[in-house]
This record gives structure tokens, sequence and C-alpha cells, in this order.
């Protein structure tokens, strides 16, 4: 082989060698981009062209499933005087901030605690991400069978220890927070997995140091632990923050929204107004403004990351 | 390691390429070789799609047979109801053709009759002047409605059929005849006043079930009761007048009363508890389609076989029910479309329709009434309810919305145990906003 990486030739007269040259050099550009043009054409196909077909919807109206013509931003205006949607958006707020709160403070603690080495942490370890690896829809229904208030596991140890039925799915304070719970049940495993990558890639010496000095467990938390974890915690947070407000399967089976409009985050309206009742651009238009909403709040998130790591 | 050998273990990129394509096409012709290609069809292949309903459990078990030793392959695909209209309308509206039939629920006619995405079934010679179709349901089959207010878009259209009735489906009564023991309680009252005697005799648990859950749920509950109370849903300009005074009285009576004598869970009751209810022997009289109905007398699914009787709704002011049949469209996309179609004007045949009866389902013919044996209990009691009285839901594409609305507010009121008519009064309210920014009324 010769030093540039061209094939070497044996032809004394050297026209092979130039050909040779020009095919090797030819190859040499088109192959990364004809290695990424699978991955390239897929994201065209699923991402680009849905959310610029997305968008263009967002701008058209529709008359029983079809696009009657150029809407402008009507479908964004009509949004903010829609009581069904400005619920709907607050529903998925109250339920996202609450379920990540408690997925990042529980799943923080088990990180802490499963830091630890002794006998059975891996086997913890691995029982601990159960849940997240099992297909949000049978979740669904697994809670379904815990709450139903005739037949469900809750009600059944509610009678065998004299109670009576319990109202979950009926009441709309406890069809919420039997939301946040399965929620919560799912994804803090998400959160332990990341944390605990974030504890355990730590430097060793400022705890070291710590230790030498007198620190105790909960200075060097507060002290060392916290505000080295922060960037692996904003990070946390703002992949969970995107993905909660996405949840739709475990709605879609454990309530469809209900009792009432109690659980009916913005992705079930949006289905229902896309798909049941056929206004595909109305619906598009809610989708694009929560995909802002979310996408600003992420943004938001980055910078302070970023700024906080400049000083 | 010299270059030669280097040269040799390391991959070029022609080689890679090379793998590449060869991978690929190697991939290709073993799976070629290895899946089998589909049979070639036993007859005039025709791909039904259905929600999963008891109603339809002796198509699937003894008319499916039939049609084929009449020549047909039918591929039966069920869904969840909660996902089959929009699934379906997404195969229709895009020309999907994943379909030859949808076995439809009756409100949906208008929507997909708007969207203009269903064959004329009477242009295809399906007898729409046959005079053994019942009236109320061939009716139920054209778009726009041949009879009754009509949305503007197509005030001037020619009605046309796109739909064929199915099952003629409607909700009537299931009692339990140790607590009802003078036959088939006649009023509402009578069904609550007796429902507690059989509660204090240890026999039921509550007197009634029904369905809670917002949306379609509640709303089809509600809705026989709020015609027993003699209202009516929209004026001939679509105007809601479901809060009229009957309107609200039929929801307080709903919200309170019903709830008060019914499981305590009942908000959230949707089809499969209800039927639990009254199959486990839990409730003493329900309003039900024939889904449930059906499974009164089969031991494998009812505690209670032989003390369930039917009987017409109970009135307030009429005995009228609502209808909710199956009605079979056929898409424009569909890939066997003669097929779909010789097999409804064959399954609508006034042959065929005595074989339905006779297999237990409510048929669609006047004539298969009359057959000496019909296959189960409940198709005279149809025919009862039909000449005694049933309406379809209000024949408006959009039907889905209004029933949402509606349901919520329902919904609420049912979970305070109060405030049917104040409900009325707020789904009335957001209808007809809905409806006003829909046109309706330019």
């Amino acid at each position: 082989m010769n030093p540039k990486g061209g094939i070497l030739s044996m032809n004394p007269k050297g026209q092979i060698l130039t050909k040779q040259r020009l095919q090797g050099a030819g190859l040499d550009l088109a192959l990364p981009y004809l290695m990424l043009a699978p991955a390239v054409l897929v994201v065209l196909c699923v991402l680009v062209y849905p959310f610029w077909d997305g968008l263009r919807a967002s701008v058209q109206a529709y008359r029983y499933g079809t696009a009657v013509g150029w809407a402008g931003l009507d479908n964004y205006v009509r949004l903010w005087s829609d009581d069904q949607f400005l619920n709907a958006l607050w529903v998925s707020i109250r339920f996202v901030f609450l379920a990540v709160a408690i997925e990042t403070v529980l799943g923080f603690a088990l990180a802490l605690f499963c830091l630890r080495e002794f006998k059975g942490i891996r086997l913890l370890r691995t029982v601990l991400i159960i849940p997240m690896v099992i297909t949000p829809v049978v979740v669904a229904i697994l809670f379904r069978l815990i709450y139903a208030s005739d037949a469900g596991m809750i009600t059944a140890l509610s009678v065998a220890i004299g109670g009576g039925q319990v109202q979950i799915l009926g009441d709309p304070v406890n069809a919420f927070i039997g939301l946040v719970v399965l929620d919560v049940w799912e994804w803090t495993p998400l959160m332990f997995l990341i944390l605990l990558a974030g504890l355990q890639s730590l430097p060793q010496e400022p705890f070291e140091a710590a230790r030498v000095d007198g620190a105790g467990a909960w200075r060097s938390f507060v002290d060392l632990t916290l505000p080295m974890m922060r960037p692996v915690l904003a990070i946390a947070i703002v992949l969970r923050t995107i993905d909660a407000f996405g949840t739709f399967d475990q709605v879609f089976v454990l309530t469809r929204g209900g009792p009432g409009e109690a659980t009916k985050l913005v992705s079930i309206y949006g289905y229902d107004t896309a798909f049941k009742f056929q206004q595909t651009g109305y619906a598009s238009a809610m989708f694009v403004t929560v995909g802002l909403i979310v996408l600003a709040m992420a943004l938001t998130a980055v910078r302070l990351l970023q700024k906080e790591a400049q000083e | 390691m010299t270059d030669d050998k280097k040269s040799y273990l390391t991959t070029s990129r022609r080689s890679l390429l090379k793998a590449t394509v060869l991978l690929a096409l190697a991939s290709t012709s073993i799976g070629t070789l290895i899946i089998p290609a589909p049979a070639k069809a036993a007859g005039k292949k025709v791909i039904i799609g259905a929600f999963a309903d008891g109603g339809l459990t002796p198509f699937k078990q003894k008319i499916i047979p039939l049609a084929k030793e009449a020549g047909f392959d039918i591929d039966f695909l069920e869904d969840e109801y909660g996902v089959t209209l929009e699934k379906w309308f997404a195969d229709a509206q895009n020309g999907a053709g994943q379909y030859d039939l949808y076995l439809l629920d009756d409100p949906w006619v208008p929507q997909f009759g708007a969207a203009n995405v269903l064959e004329d079934l009477g242009a295809a010679g399906l007898g729409v002047d046959d005079k053994d179709w019942i009236g109320p349901l061939i009716d139920m089959g054209f778009w726009p409605p041949r009879s009754g207010p009509r949305v503007a878009a197509f005030k001037d259209a020619t009605p046309t059929l796109i739909c064929a009735p199915f099952i003629g489906d409607l909700q009537t009564l299931t009692y339990r005849n140790d607590v009802y023991t003078n036959g088939a309680p006649k009023t509402w009252d009578e069904v609550i006043s007796k429902g507690k005697e059989g509660v204090a005799s240890g026999k039921i648990k509550y007197p009634v079930v029904f369905r809670g859950v917002a949306g379609n749920s509640i709303v089809t509950s509600w809705y026989s009761i709020f015609l027993s109370f003699g209202g009516e849903f929209f004026d001939d300009k679509w105007n809601p007048t479901f809060n009229s005074e009957a309107g609200k009285a039929a929801s307080d009576f709903f919200v309170g009363t019903m709830k008060q004598n019914a499981s305590a869970g009942v908000v959230e009751f949707d089809s499969d508890q209800e039927g639990a209810a009254i199959l486990g022997g839990d409730a003493g009289a329900i309003i039900q389609y024939s889904g449930n109905a059906l499974k009164s007398d089969d031991p494998a699914q009812s505690k209670v076989v032989g003390k369930l009787d039917f009987g017409v709704v109970p009135k307030q002011v009429k005995a009228i029910s609502q209808l909710g049949i199956f009605i079979a469209g056929v898409p424009k996309s569909a890939p066997n479309k003669a097929n779909a179609i010789e097999f409804l004007k064959w399954y609508t045949s006034a042959d065929t329709q005595a074989k339905v009866a006779e297999a237990g389902m409510i048929p669609v013919k006047r004539s298969a009434f009359g057959i000496a044996k019909p296959g189960n209990r409940l198709i005279p009691v149809a025919l009862q309810q039909l000449d005694a009285g049933a309406l379809p839901r209000p024949r408006m594409p959009e039907w889905a919305k209004v029933e949402e609305l509606l349901g919520i507010e329902l919904n609420k009121a049912l979970q305070a145990g109060s405030g049917g008519g104040a409900a009325m009064d707020a789904a009335a309210n957001e209808v007809k906003e809905y409806l006003a920014q829909a046109g309706y009324y330019q």
C-alpha cells in the first residue's frame, strides 16, 4: 500500500494506477454518505416528513376529515378559547410536575442506596428496573385490575379488613393520583438507572478529603454529591419531562381521560380530536403548540445548565 | 504482520459493499424460500372488520361456516370498540384497502357518508325498495338521511344507501324473574321499588346497573331513559333540545335515583362491568344491547341461568328504546369489492336472514322474525320493542364530539350524584358552541 492510501498498480505506465486512484477516491468520498443514507432516509421519513406534514396541517381547515382550505393561524388562536384544551394542558402540567418530582426523589434515593456494594445488590438493581421494561399497555391493565372498585385488589384488601369498596377510577382526585402512582411505579427505574450511573462516575477524592476533614454523610451529600450531580439530575429531569408529556398508552387503557376530564392529558384530547372527531388541522395545531412548550422548557433547562457550567 | 497479511485481514470498502449487497440478496432469497406464499383462497375472499362484541358471537360461530358453504372465504378481523372508528376511517380515507367490509356502529354512518368513502350499495343492487327491510333499520343506511334534519352541506343531496343493516340490535330490558315476579316492570318506578324488595330479600345486591364511564358509554345508558321520559335531542334546525324539562327530569333520575340504586362503583362501569353485574347475579335489571343478553342462558357465562328474562324498556312517558345496530359498509378502496357486495346480498337475502335468526342474531328483515324456532328468547322481544318504538341517535357527522361533550357533563353529575339538569344545560351550551363553529347555524 502507498503512504496516501491509494491502491498500488502493477502497470508500469501508470494509466491503470490513475484510474484506480480515482475510483478509490470516489469511493472514499461516497462511502460515508452511503453508510449514512439509510439512517438519514429513516429520519426523513419518520421524523422530518411527519413534522412538516403536521405543521402544514395545522394551518389548514378540515371538514369531514379532508383539508378544505387555508386556515392561517385560526387553529392556534382557537386553542386558547377551548376550555377542553386548556383543561387538558393544565392536567398534563400537573401530571408531569408531580410524577417527575416524585420519580426524581425516589430514583435518587434508590440510586444512593444501591451505590453501596453488599450481598444481593446486583439482583436488587435488576429487580428495580423490571417495571420499566414492561409494555405500558400491560402496566395499565395491571393497574386497572388493582384499582377496579368492584373486583380490584385494593377493594379486595379493603373488604378483607372490614372496609368497603375503594373508589379510585370513579373519583376525579383518586383517579389522577392513581395515574401518577402508575407512572411513578413504571418510570422511577429510569431515573434510578441514570442517577446511579451518574453517582458511580463521581470522583472519589473529594469525598475522601471530606471524610478526613470530619464531614458526615449528610454534609457530604449536601455539599458534594448534590452539586456534582446537578448536571446529571438536570438531564434526567429534562428527558423524563419530555417523555411524560407524551404519556398516552397508560391513560388510554386505564381511564380514557375520565372520570369527567380528570385525567385527560393533551395527548388523549389531541388523539380524540384528530382521529375520533376528524379535526386534523386543529389537533395538529394542538400538538405543535405543546411541542413548542416542551421544547422551550428543555431549552431553558439546557441554557441554565450551560450557564452554571460557565460560572 | 506484513502488509500483504494486513490487506488480507482488513475489510476493504469494496468487499464491505459487496457483502452488504450479498447479505440483502441472501436474506430476501431465504425469506422467499422459507415463508410460504399465502394459500390460494378457497372461495370469494371477503375481509370483514368488526369491533369485539358479544352480539357477533353467533355470526362467528354459525354464519361464517354457512358463508363458507355458500362459496365465501371470510377473513374476520376484530378490534376493540374504542379504536375501530379511527382505524377504519383512516383506512377508508387513505385508500389503504385493508378491509372489504366494515361492521360499523350506526352513529358512524354519517361520518363515513360525509367523507364519501363508502360504495353506493343501492346502485350495486342491494334492493333499496325491498319491503322486507325493517323500515327504521334500512333508513339508518342512507346518507344523507331520507327523513329528519340534514346538515347544511348535504341539504340538497340525494340520499344514497351506503350501508346495509347487519344485526338489528336495539336496547331491551333484561330483568331477574325471581325479583320482578309479575313479569317485565312497566315503569322505572316499578324497576326501582321492586328492585329494592329484591335487595331486602337478599336475592340481588342492587336494583339496577348501567355504564357510567364518560363518552359513548354513559350516553348509551342514559339515552333510553331520556327517550322514555319523552326527551328529544335536537329540533329540526340542530338546536339542542335535550335540556328540555323532560331531558332534565330524565337526567336527574339517572344521576340521582339510578345511581343510588346501583353499585357504588358505577361511575367507572363500562359494558364489561355492567355485564358482570347482571350475569353474576348482583343486579336486578339492566337496559342493554344483545351482546350480554345473549349470554344469559349460557352456564359458562351466567351465574343466573333461568333467572333472566327480557322485556320492552320501562316507560315514564313512552317505552322507546335506542337503536344501536351493526351496519355494513363497503369502502371504495376495498380490494375485493365485488365479493363484499355479493356477500351482503347473500347475507341480507330472506333465506339467510332466517338462518341468522335461527343462529340467535337479531335479523334485519321482518320475515325472519316469523320463523318457527328463533335461536334465542331475545328475538321476539326485539320485535316487540321495534313495534313499541326504537329511535336511532341523531344522524350527524359530528355525533362523536356531541356524545363526548354530553358524556363528560353527565359523568361529572353522576360522580356528584345530583345536578343532572344542570349538566344538560352545560352540555347544551357546549354542543351549540361546537356546532356553531362547525357551521351548523349559518
